[in-house]
């Protein structure tokens, strides 16, 4: 696609004899200065998708590859396994609306600028620069049976609910969904605070002299003005998690008990290197994309809307 | 743009404005009292969630100050999980391979985003949107729906058995970002300014290297920051395409050690703690270039 | 140092847009030459093709007796200022300046040798170590004609370089610029919207509308003479009265009518305006606000009409005037032709010290040495080229 694109925009230059020596140059460094990246996503992003299709259509095994065709994705649809996953995606997304909702809170009351709320920004913030393989170990004593949580349950007076989390079947895809939500709210703070310092503080001010309260000032100014950042915000969760987890599950859980924590980002890491099911594997990243890319397109569409 | 690096634009926002001391009028007191209630309240809130977000912290720091055995009882402390580190974890080996592969990609990166991101944005040629709109969409793609073919392809050209596996991966995964982001930097200096230079006698290779490139210093410090603690935080690339355990990262070192289940969570810890330092510096340090590279886009 | 040859030169835009039509324009060695129009006539568009940062569609510019068509913008051996300055933001002023020699390769001591001496004469040495941020509006300005200077082109291009400044300021770099120009005795062609810098800089000044160049002359020339209604209608502040008027004969004596108004015209405009030919034709006629005196009583060819407003200047004051008759609204097409026409109203230039007030009627005379006709259809003048 790329490539000949960039032929197309030479051979139009050349059909026009007017362009003078300046544009010409101008379009031969124009192409030339995007050819390197034109190469490396050419190579190692498109190519590797119309690959990935060619291969879910076999039963490569990473050794010998069979042509199978349109049966290996009736296979694929016919295996609980990918339900299971594909259901485990749909129940962490219940986590988005906490993922934006506590940011949501903090980012209000980081603006209230309160004192010492640059101190706040910055310890709020700080949990961003660390890897999602240490917050999963963090996580994982938290969540332990002689962990953190159990130990504060027994404070409150709780002892009788001494759980185990993560290995439960029922239990560990909440304890995913929760490391999953804590592991968001810096980098959603973030934006929604950002969007807050763009609010024109004179529009609260004029509600206020109106006789509105906090409540309706939030309700009919902050909110709307932050709908953009909201939407970038959501689709930013939502695009995490199905593809931001692997970390998450590869120190927590390792996609079990069973298969009660393994997502389809998971279940391509594991169907491709546990199970050397490549053709399976690369079926499966297919199905990941095509989600990934809904999302992507609504919110082209959610932008697009905005701009026109 | 960096408006968190300046808040004095909007701090005036909540606070108390200056005519609620001009008149007394009554019920302004109670008013008054509520508000003071309210960022008591706020206030409260925000230690309590400050406790939250400290909590890993607190965790690294305490457990790995224990024993194994220290940790299993409950209590006690001990610097010897720190003193015996290397044996189990070699960290100095891992820092020093995270740092060159974020080194080496980063400057993929920023090369060929800094030149495409200049060409797209200033050098117009035929079909240049199109292969904008094809480039920034490919930042959509997660690693995971392409990860058996790209594996399979790195693997054969037996780039796995040294950085430049990992290397050449995060830098087609970084690319299409730092382009869409010099692409909107660049955008915003003026055509004029390119003229200039161009009437003044540079070439438009000229342009790039002598007046863009120093003009985007902010921009490529906004891709180096995100990318770094991209990069360095990474698991799954590194896990993958750096099949030589003497190369692998410090986070990957970390998930692989968890991995063993057999290690002592004090060591992990403490590994954590290691891994996550140099992050955290960078972004204490770079923290405004981090907000800017977020909300690029969004803020026009 | 050399002359710039427009020869018939046409820019069209992809999409068909056409930007300059037809263009021929002798710039001479040393010269100051002003294009001025309104925005969108074309002549940034044409100084950009000087520069070469726009290609010729059509026919050819010469700098020196050199086409340069096809030439790059480097190798013209001009130097423009921008409209915003364009100056480098990472770069000293010493740097900016000093920037096209140092990519000439020309020597080190030689570039700050001439990035001083430039400095004096633009009142900049103070400033040659801040950058661009820390200077204000005019000191930038500065800069941006030292850029230009310290190269010692052939020719300097200049876009709109005052319309960032405040009015004062204005007035002030007007004479510097021009004080520059002529201690240099390089060609300069400058872009302007403003026929108040157009009229006091430009040894000459071209008007530009549309695309078409209109007019070009010396600015005496310009206001004495303009070629066609719009020039007259641009040229001068606040502008020439055009009138839609009819000029009768009576009696082998030849007057004008408009409105309910008639003044008499002396008899040699016969001869020098092909007024024969226009006898009881609609025409347009022109009367700089300054021709219209106060009539003393008794005085020959007065006429009256009704001040609207009073715009009191201080030095001068500016009476709008209507007069009865049909206040006929001028057709489209004499609109297109000549902005600015009307039949009823009418501004003069009358003394500070004049008894007028708003609501009053007053008695009037042109001054019929200094009447002017155009075609009402065309807009060109009437007069005899001379």
């Amino acid at each position: 696609m790329s490539l000949s694109a960039s032929l197309s925009a030479s051979t139009n230059a050349r059909r026009r004899p007017q362009s003078s020596l300046l544009v010409k140059r101008r379009r031969r460094v124009g192409v030339l200065l995007v050819v390197p990246a034109l190469v490396l996503v050419g190579l190692l992003i498109v190519y590797p998708i119309a690959q990935a299709v060619y291969y879910s259509f076999t039963n490569w095994d990473g050794l010998t590859t069979q042509w199978v065709g349109p049966s290996a994705w009736v296979q694929a649809f016919h295996n609980p396994t990918m339900w299971t996953a594909l259901k485990n995606n749909a129940e962490l997304l219940l986590s988005v609306p906490f993922a934006l909702g506590i940011p949501l809170l903090v980012a209000v009351m980081l603006h209230q600028r309160v004192a010492g709320w640059k101190i706040f920004r910055s310890i709020y913030f700080l949990p961003t620069a660390i890897s999602w393989v240490v917050i999963g170990l963090v996580a994982e004593h938290f969540f332990a049976y002689s962990g953190t949580l159990n130990s504060l349950l027994s404070d409150i007076g709780l002892s009788s609910v001494h759980t185990n989390m993560l290995g439960q079947e029922n239990e560990a895809l909440i304890a995913l969904g929760i490391t999953f939500i804590f592991s968001m709210i810096g980098t959603n703070t973030m934006l929604f605070l950002t969007g807050l310092a763009t609010l024109d503080p004179s529009l609260e001010e004029a509600a206020r002299i109106d006789g509105a309260g906090a409540w309706r000032i939030f309700r009919h100014i902050t909110l709307p003005h932050l709908s953009r950042f909201i939407q970038l915000a959501f689709v930013m969760t939502v695009i995490s998690a199905f593809s931001a987890l692997f970390s998450l599950i590869f120190v927590m859980t390792g996609g079990g008990p069973g298969y009660s924590t393994t997502t389809m980002e998971f279940l391509v890491y594991q169907t491709g290197f546990n199970q050397s099911q490549f053709g399976t594997a690369a079926l499966y990243g297919i199905i990941l994309f095509v989600i990934t890319a809904l999302v992507g397109v609504v919110q082209l569409r959610l932008i697009g809307a905005k701009d026109s | 743009m960096s408006v968190l690096s300046n808040p004095s634009t909007s701090s005036a926002a909540l606070t108390p404005a200056p005519r609620a001391s001009s008149i007394d009028v009554p019920g302004r007191n109670r008013s008054l009292a509520r508000r003071r209630l309210g960022r008591t309240l706020i206030f409260a809130s925000m230690i309590l969630m400050a406790v939250v977000m400290l909590y890993p912290f607190a965790v690294m720091i305490l457990v790995s100050f224990k024993t194994n055995a220290q940790y299993l009882i409950g209590h006690g402390s001990s610097t010897q999980t720190w003193r015996q580190i290397n044996a189990n974890l070699p960290v100095w080996q891992e820092l020093w391979n995270s740092t060159v592969v974020c080194t080496l990609s980063i400057a993929i990166i920023l090369v060929i985003g800094v030149m495409a991101g200049f060409s797209f944005a200033k050098l117009q040629f035929r079909g240049g949107n199109v292969v904008f709109l094809g480039i920034v969409s490919a930042m959509m793609v997660p690693l995971q729906a392409i990860l058996i073919p790209e594996f399979v392809n790195i693997a054969k050209t037996g780039l796995t058995n040294n950085y430049l596996g990992a290397v050449v991966v995060y830098a087609a995964l970084g690319t299409p970002f730092s382009i869409f982001l010099f692409t909107t930097y660049f955008r915003r200096i003026p055509d004029e300014l390119i003229e200039a230079g161009i009437v003044d006698g540079l070439g438009y290779w000229g342009v790039l290297w002598r007046l863009a490139l120093p003009m985007a210093l902010p921009a490529i410090a906004t891709v180096t920051v995100l990318q770094f603690i991209q990069i360095w935080d990474d698991l799954l690339v590194g896990l993958l395409f750096l099949q030589n355990p003497g190369e692998r990262t410090i986070t990957v070192g970390l998930a692989a050690l968890a991995a063993g289940h057999t290690t002592s969570i004090p060591l992990l810890m403490a590994g954590s703690l290691v891994s996550a330092l140099p992050a955290m510096i960078v972004y204490l340090l770079f923290q405004r270039f981090l907000v800017r590279g977020l909300t690029m886009g969004i803020d026009r | 140092m050399a002359e710039i040859n427009f020869d018939r030169v046409v820019k069209v835009y992809p999409g068909g847009n056409t930007a300059v039509q037809d263009f021929s324009l002798q710039v001479a060695d040393g010269e100051f030459m002003v294009l001025v129009g309104p925005s969108g006539c074309g002549k940034t568009t044409a100084l950009r093709m000087i520069a070469g940062l726009e290609e010729v569609s059509d026919g050819t510019i010469s700098i020196g007796g050199r086409v340069v068509n096809n030439v790059l913008p480097k190798d013209r051996d001009i130097a423009m200022v921008f409209q915003n300055y364009a100056l480098y933001p990472q770069m000293t002023v010493a740097q900016n300046m000093g920037f096209a020699l140092k990519i000439r390769n020309v020597a080190k001591d030689e570039i700050t040798r001439r990035v001083a001496e430039t400095a004096k004469i633009l009142r900049l040495s103070e400033y040659l170590d801040r950058r661009p941020k820390a200077l204000s509006g005019g000191q930038r300005q500065r800069v941006a004609m030292g850029r230009a200077i310290v190269r010692e082109p052939q020719a300097f291009l200049m876009d709109e370089p005052l319309s960032n400044l405040d009015a004062q300021l204005r007035v002030e770099m007007r004479t510097e610029i021009s004080r520059i120009q002529r201690l240099l005795g390089v060609a300069t062609i400058y872009v302007t919207h403003d026929q108040t810098e157009a009229m006091t800089m430009g040894d000459r000044v071209a008007v530009m509308r549309g695309g078409v160049l209109q007019q070009v002359a010396t600015p005496e020339d310009l206001y004495d003479h303009p070629a066609n209604s719009f020039v007259a209608g641009f040229i001068g502040s606040p502008p020439m009265n055009l009138l839609s008027a009819t000029v009768v004969e009576v009696e082998g004596a030849l007057s004008a009518r408009f409105g309910d108004q008639s003044v008499a015209v002396p008899g040699h405009y016969r001869e020098s305006h092909h007024l024969s030919e226009y006898v009881t034709r609609p025409l347009l006629l022109g009367v700089r606000p300054e021709d219209l005196v106060l009539a003393t009583p008794g005085v020959e060819g007065r006429f009256s009409a009704t001040v609207t407003l009073r715009e009191a200047l201080g030095s001068e004051i500016l009476a709008h005037l209507n007069f009865g008759g049909e206040d006929a609204i001028v057709s489209d097409e004499v609109a297109a032709a000549s902005p600015g026409a009307h039949s009823s109203r009418i501004v003069a230039r009358l003394g500070a010290r004049a008894q007028v007030l708003v609501g009053e009627r007053l008695e009037l005379t042109l001054n019929p040495e200094r009447l002017h006709f155009f075609d009402t259809s065309t807009g060109v003048t009437l007069a005899r080229t001379r």
